[in-house]
């Protein structure tokens, strides 16, 4: 069964320009604020489809829309073309620690978070100790979400995220902050819930990663698809250009 | 049904959480609550009592929930205007609804309101001021809540695609507190009495008055209007939300 199915989808975005803008029109943005929008395609004609129980990495530069392909597959932005489907709960985690309330402790964020990915209190409770062992961050239950640092957050909220029954884990370069171990762990959890049905699409810069646990890759290049097909294939064809 | 349960379960999560933030390192924490409505009424009486107040029936308590019901209005609609933007990262992260933002404002407001109105109870009672009217209370507040949740739909919604909406407002409220009957009395002024038929908060604040402090029912026809506003304001402003909600994340 297929649980992402990505149908000819192309999105385009209004960025603010001012590079062409007339003398009068940069006087006026002085006091007004309000720049000259131009359009500019972010995504163009993306096909692809994720079955169930499959890891399925996106690789490619900064800016090339692998960010706002998850997006979209969340359902966060909309399609300016094509069309989504999806079947099972989605879990996304685009940025998310940077959506913590930073005023208030862990514990605090752990049930403003899960509540967000619609668990109830009571859900919230029972699994609270397991989110809590698993980020390792146990003996900050009661520490503000300011002092931690930005692996520690990561840590969180990835945590948070795979104890909310995902079936369509959205990853946007989440282990590129944080240590080995916990990156091995986080790993080997994916791979559990991959087991038991889940979808997982991983944006990563990290293509040891990407290597060692996706099924197939798509290599993303300025809002097109450049190649798509078995991770080590890809990877292969990806790594002399990256220039990393 | 089912998505109305969610949007009200994940409001009261987020307006938990923004209670807690916003006390959270204040010295006085929720004694704010009651401390803003009480030097706001001990400066409008000092100010107002000699010239304005001195016609009026229990005028401190006139004033008082003058105050209150205004300051509710004041603060959902205020901060409705930054609610989406303040998230933006939430937002931008997670496919939620985002009516529960607008929602959690109305909670949160809500949660301060109680703490005017148990303030307003104590000063009743050390007035000598019978309040049996406060068990119709609840049926203003319902239909109070739906007036203004309307208004912040549509205030979040449009603040996103004209910015210069969030400090206009500012400007709007203060005009809609100055032609609203809050420190003053209506009766007699003909050209303000036609002004406030359009202006939603002379109908609620006039109605929870007679309720509350003089133990009259109101005019059926000001009940009436009360809940016109508040029908039109939520079916609008819901509708206004909805279709605009679709580009939020992009915008912000």
């Amino acid at each position: 069964m297929d649980r992402v199915v990505v149908h000819q989808v192309s999105k385009k975005f209004k960025i603010g320009s001012t590079k062409k803008a007339s003398a009068l029109t940069q006087f006026i943005s002085l006091f007004s604020g309000k720049e000259p929008k131009k359009t500019i395609k972010v995504l163009e004609e993306i096909s692809f489809s994720v079955a169930a129980g499959e890891i399925l990495g996106v690789i490619g530069k900064n800016g090339s829309g692998k960010s706002t392909l998850l997006r979209i597959i969340a359902g966060i932005y909309h399609t300016t073309e094509g069309s989504i489907e999806t079947h099972g709960k989605i879990v996304s985690l685009v940025n998310l620690h940077l959506a913590m309330y930073p005023q208030l402790t862990m514990r605090d964020n752990i049930y403003f978070l899960a509540s967000v990915f619609g668990l109830t209190d009571r859900e919230i409770s029972g699994r609270f100790n397991h989110i809590a062992t698993f980020s390792g961050l146990e003996e900050f239950i009661h520490t503000k979400i300011y002092q931690f640092s930005e692996g520690m957050k990561q840590r969180l909220v990835f945590s948070i995220a795979i104890h909310c029954d995902p079936q369509i884990l959205l990853l946007d370069e989440i282990f590129e902050v944080g240590d080995k171990e916990f990156r091995f762990k986080s790993a080997e959890k994916i791979k559990g819930l991959v087991r038991d049905g889940a979808t997982v699409l991983l944006v990563s810069h990290s293509l040891d990663l990407v290597g060692k646990y996706c099924d197939r890759v798509i290599w993303m290049d300025g809002g097109r698809i450049r190649a798509q097909g078995p991770a080590h294939k890809i990877i292969a064809e990806y790594d002399p250009l990256a220039g990393n | 049904m089912k998505q109305f349960q969610r949007i009200l379960k994940l409001s009261i999560a987020i307006a938990k959480a923004e209670i807690k933030a916003k006390n959270e390192g204040s010295y006085l924490g929720i004694f704010w609550y009651l401390l803003n409505p009480v030097l706001t009424l001990l400066l409008l009486w000092a100010i107002f009592f000699p010239r304005l107040g001195q016609h009026i029936h229990h005028y401190p308590l006139y004033l008082l929930l003058g105050i209150i019901l205004f300051n509710f209005f004041q603060q959902a609609t205020t901060e409705a205007t930054r609610i989406i933007r303040r998230n933006a990262r939430l937002v931008k992260s997670i496919n939620f609804p985002l009516e529960s933002l607008v929602g959690a404002v109305i909670l949160k407001t809500l949660f301060s309101h109680l703490f005017e109105i148990i303030l307003f109870i104590i000063v009743a009672l050390f007035l000598n001021v019978p309040i049996a009217g406060i068990l119709f209370y609840p049926l203003i507040l319902i239909l109070f809540c739906l007036f203004c949740l309307g208004a912040c739909f549509l205030l979040s919604s449009l603040t996103i695609y004209l910015i210069d909406l969030e400090n206009i407002w500012g400007f709007i409220v203060r005009l809609i507190w100055f032609a609203t009957p809050i420190f003053y009395a209506i009766e007699g002024q003909t050209r303000l009495f036609f002004i406030n038929l359009f202006n939603p908060m002379y109908y609620f604040i006039t109605i929870t008055r007679d309720i509350l402090i003089y133990s009259r029912p109101p005019h059926g026809w000001m009940i009436a209007a009360a809940i016109c506003y508040s029908v039109l304001f939520v079916l609008i402003g819901s509708r206004v939300f909805h279709k605009l909600k679709i580009r939020f994340s992009e915008m912000i």
